[in-house]
């Protein structure tokens, strides 16, 4: 069977922790078909890219160490096809692009990017900051990255992920056009299923008996239930550090409290950004056409919907606040006490092994040594003994 | 040139060339021509890696180390330069001005004009490789002394860090039972600066404005300098504890005649060690991270700028800190060498250094990064020690 490598590198916000779900919990399953998804953990890839491009991620880079070459080693050594995905890899540089295809070996490696329009991505990047403790308000974060210099973090970080020919020419440029696949997003109401489809048409998925189940997603967060978290990350960036804020405010705030409010207004663009926003689509989509890739979908997913109504996120009132924050405060309380419990039960172990411990070492010998000591301890004379025995015994050691 | 001027993508891979084999030319005053075969070309670093490559030739033209492998070596070592990733989330690889635009991607920049923080990415870089490749030096232990008096050092982790590898090396290391817990104190604002310098050598930290505003903003002390707590961490009972501030009686209440003088880190080697300690924790399992970076504090050169200190906005914060640590220590009644007066900060104006918000000057960290990289003695000599 021919060795093929169904590289999927982006982008952020297009659907990936469901693929890479479903990818992990049926490994056995598509091992049973020669589709080796190598990963001994959910994040696997997610470390492998870490490694590959020297990226620091708040203290999690430390569990990366090694993990893209053993991810590329055991691809190599598989002998049918291999499924890498994760999103960051769309902000390798050229160098890093050279180095992750040299590793493959010689396979036949196939390019994947999963793309959705910009209309929908700017308002999930700027909400996947706020959950990455960013404080930028809506206005600043548009403001950034339209700014063509591109000179902050975020600014260089949202076009290194989202800037799609950029992207491609970055990962693609070695190989022929109908090894490069793009998989655009349905654009919204589509039937729920049809990005699914693509992908497992794009993965030769079809026909497997793969459990489907959503377990791992990255869900959204409605407009008030967003503006809250900034202002949270307002109070709190600079004194939680990145460990504590990931379980605290991002898994159990965000991913587990807030984005239960899903009457909450969704979150968009102003006219004026979004005319900005289908401009540049545009333009990208004739260059895209241009260049022959394989599209799954059809690249005028990429025009994005229509401008709707559009909530500003910076300009929510206390009153739309306050429902979300009361549920922040009742999550985090919930949480505390959680934490209690097992600082609880910690403690009651520590006692247990220091009583251990104590019995251990009621030997008759040492109690009494202990006990000549401890009595020496107890009074000034005593210490000055125990201290010059102590100095002698030195001065001959 | 101008800088708008596009010029053939073949002349960015010769001045590569140029640069590989030693030269100096900026970018923009390039004029040479493309000498390399095209279907051997490899993918263009960024403008920061190669602007990092032309100031170290310059250094090593500067320093004029000729030898026998001196082709070899500068060509491994360009190579090396060349492949070497940008650390952490910045900006990615920066196309050159001038060069043949795609249209896409980060705006093309004079390379001449890269920040020294965008170079220090990729310093750090090849510095973290040298000292994973160089490996830790081995740790001295003498002949265990069991009967000597047992001890557990808290507080000023440099002062700390430095007396335990010392008693360490003469058979005597730390804990056991019925420890004396020597608390080591200082003017808090020292304490404080010698925590995050003592951090950048260990498991790397926020910058030093942040990591100060972290602390100030919690109004909390880090572990390791509030005294109090560290001692009642360790389970110290008052007749089993020291407490002292006057650094001179240390040896005496640790058991010695005298300690190895400490070395405090200037500002632009602890921030050179935040960056390389960020690295070497995605090149080696965390459990040896901090031996590889102890390895770096004992073999970093010298540079002679001083150490970061505590800005006078943060003076009050760590006044009052200071006064709350030495009530409770007063309370808490523990044996005192020395006086707990000298807990409180001393003003800004008695010391010199580097004590605006970012503490440090990137100039001065390019320049002892790029003297590392050209000079490879502190890799190659034997570790140093400086005895008092």
């Amino acid at each position: 069977m021919s060795r093929r490598v169904l590289l999927h590198v982006g982008c952020p916000k297009t659907g990936t922790s469901y693929l890479q779900d479903v990818l992990f919990r049926n490994q056995p399953v598509l091992r049973e078909h020669d589709i080796l998804y190598p990963a001994d953990r959910f994040d696997a890839h997610f470390l492998a890219a870490l490694d590959l491009m020297t990226l620091p991620w708040g203290g999690i880079e430390t569990e990366a160490v090694g993990a893209w070459d053993r991810l590329a080693a055991e691809v190599r050594e598989w002998h049918g096809t291999s499924i890498i995905s994760h999103e960051i890899f769309a902000r390798a540089t050229p160098t890093q692009v050279e180095r992750a295809l040299a590793s493959l070996g010689d396979a036949e490696v196939h390019l994947v990017l999963s793309v959705r329009d910009l209309v929908r991505q700017v308002p999930a990047e700027w909400q996947e900051n706020v959950k990455h403790r960013s404080h930028i308000t809506y206005a600043k974060f548009l403001r950034t990255i339209r700014d063509p210099d591109r000179d902050s973090r975020i600014g260089s970080w949202f076009w290194a992920v989202q800037e799609i020919p950029d992207i491609l020419e970055r990962w693609g440029s070695s190989l022929p056009p109908e090894r490069v696949h793009l998989v655009t997003l349905p654009p919204p109401g589509a039937d729920r299923g049809e990005l699914w489809r693509r992908f497992s048409r794009t993965f030769g998925l079809d026909g497997l008996p793969l459990d489907l189940t959503a377990e791992r997603e990255n869900p959204s967060l409605g407009v008030p239930e967003t503006s809250l978290l900034r202002t949270i990350n307002e109070r709190v960036t600079s004194i939680i550090a990145p460990p504590d804020y990931r379980p605290l405010v991002r898994e159990t705030l965000a991913h587990q409290t807030l984005s239960r409010g899903v009457s909450s207004a969704r979150l968009g663009l102003s006219p004026e950004d979004h005319a900005w926003a289908r401009g540049l689509s545009e333009r990208w989509i004739a260059v895209l056409a241009e260049r022959g890739y394989d599209v799954v979908g059809s690249l005028d997913d990429l025009l994005g919907p229509d401008a709707g109504t559009f909530a500003n996120p910076d300009a929510v009132t206390a009153d739309e606040l306050l429902p979300p924050a009361l549920d922040a405060i009742s999550a985090l309380l919930v949480e505390g006490a959680r934490l209690r419990a097992v600082e609880e039960r910690l403690h009651g172990e520590l006692r247990e092994a220091r009583e251990d411990l104590e019995r251990a070492r009621a030997t008759t010998a040492y109690r009494a040594r202990r006990k000549v000591v401890t009595t020496l301890e107890g009074s000034p004379a005593g210490r000055g003994s125990l201290d010059a025995y102590r100095r002698l015994r030195g001065r001959k050691g | 040139m101008t800088a708008s001027a596009t010029r053939p993508a073949g002349s960015v891979h010769g001045w590569v060339a140029h640069l590989r084999a030693g030269g100096t030319t900026p970018w923009l005053a390039w004029t040479g021509p493309d000498d390399t075969d095209a279907t051997t070309r490899r993918a263009l670093p960024g403008a920061q890696q190669l602007e990092l490559l032309r100031r170290i030739n310059l250094a090593r033209e500067s320093s004029a180390r000729p030898g026998g492998d001196h082709d070899r070596e500068r060509s491994r070592l360009a190579d090396r330069v060349l492949a070497a990733p940008a650390a952490g989330r910045g900006k990615a690889d920066l196309p050159l001005v001038g060069a043949a635009p795609t249209g896409f991607g980060a705006q093309p920049v004079d390379p001449a004009t890269v920040s020294a923080h965008e170079l220090l990415r990729v310093a750090s870089t090849l510095l973290a490789d040298d000292l994973v490749a160089l490996g830790a030096d081995p740790v001295r232990r003498g002949v265990p002394r069991p009967w000597r008096r047992r001890f557990r050092l808290v507080g000023d982790p440099l002062v700390v860090a430095s007396a335990r590898e010392h008693l360490l090396g003469r058979g005597r290391p730390e804990g056991g039972p019925r420890a004396f817990v020597v608390a080591v104190g200082g003017p808090l604002d020292d304490l404080l600066a010698h925590t995050w310098t003592q951090r950048c050598f260990e498991h790397g930290s926020r910058p030093w404005g942040d990591w100060l505003r972290f602390w100030r903003e919690r109004d909390q002390l880090p572990a390791r300098v509030d005294l109090d707590d560290s001692v009642r961490r360790w389970g110290g009972r008052r007749p089993l504890v020291r407490v002292v501030t006057d650094l001179d009686q240390l040896p005496a209440h640790l058991g010695v005649r005298r300690l190895p003088e400490v070395r405090v880190p200037g500002a632009d080697q602890a921030e050179l060690a935040r960056r390389i300690s960020a690295v070497v924790g995605i090149r080696v399992p965390v459990a040896e991270r901090p031996a590889l970076m102890r390895t770096l504090q004992r073999r970093m050169p010298d540079s002679g700028v001083a150490p970061v200190v505590v800005p006078a906005a943060e003076h009050a914060w760590v006044a009052s800190s200071a006064a709350r640590m030495t009530r409770r220590l007063t309370r808490a009644g523990y044996p005192v060498v020395g006086d707990l007066a000298d807990l409180a900060p001393r003003a800004a104006a008695d010391r010199p250094g580097p004590s605006g918000p970012a503490g440090v000057d990137g100039r001065q960290v390019l320049d002892l990064a790029i003297r590392m990289i050209v000079d490879p003695g502190w890799r190659t000599s034997r570790e140093r020690s400086v005895e008092r």
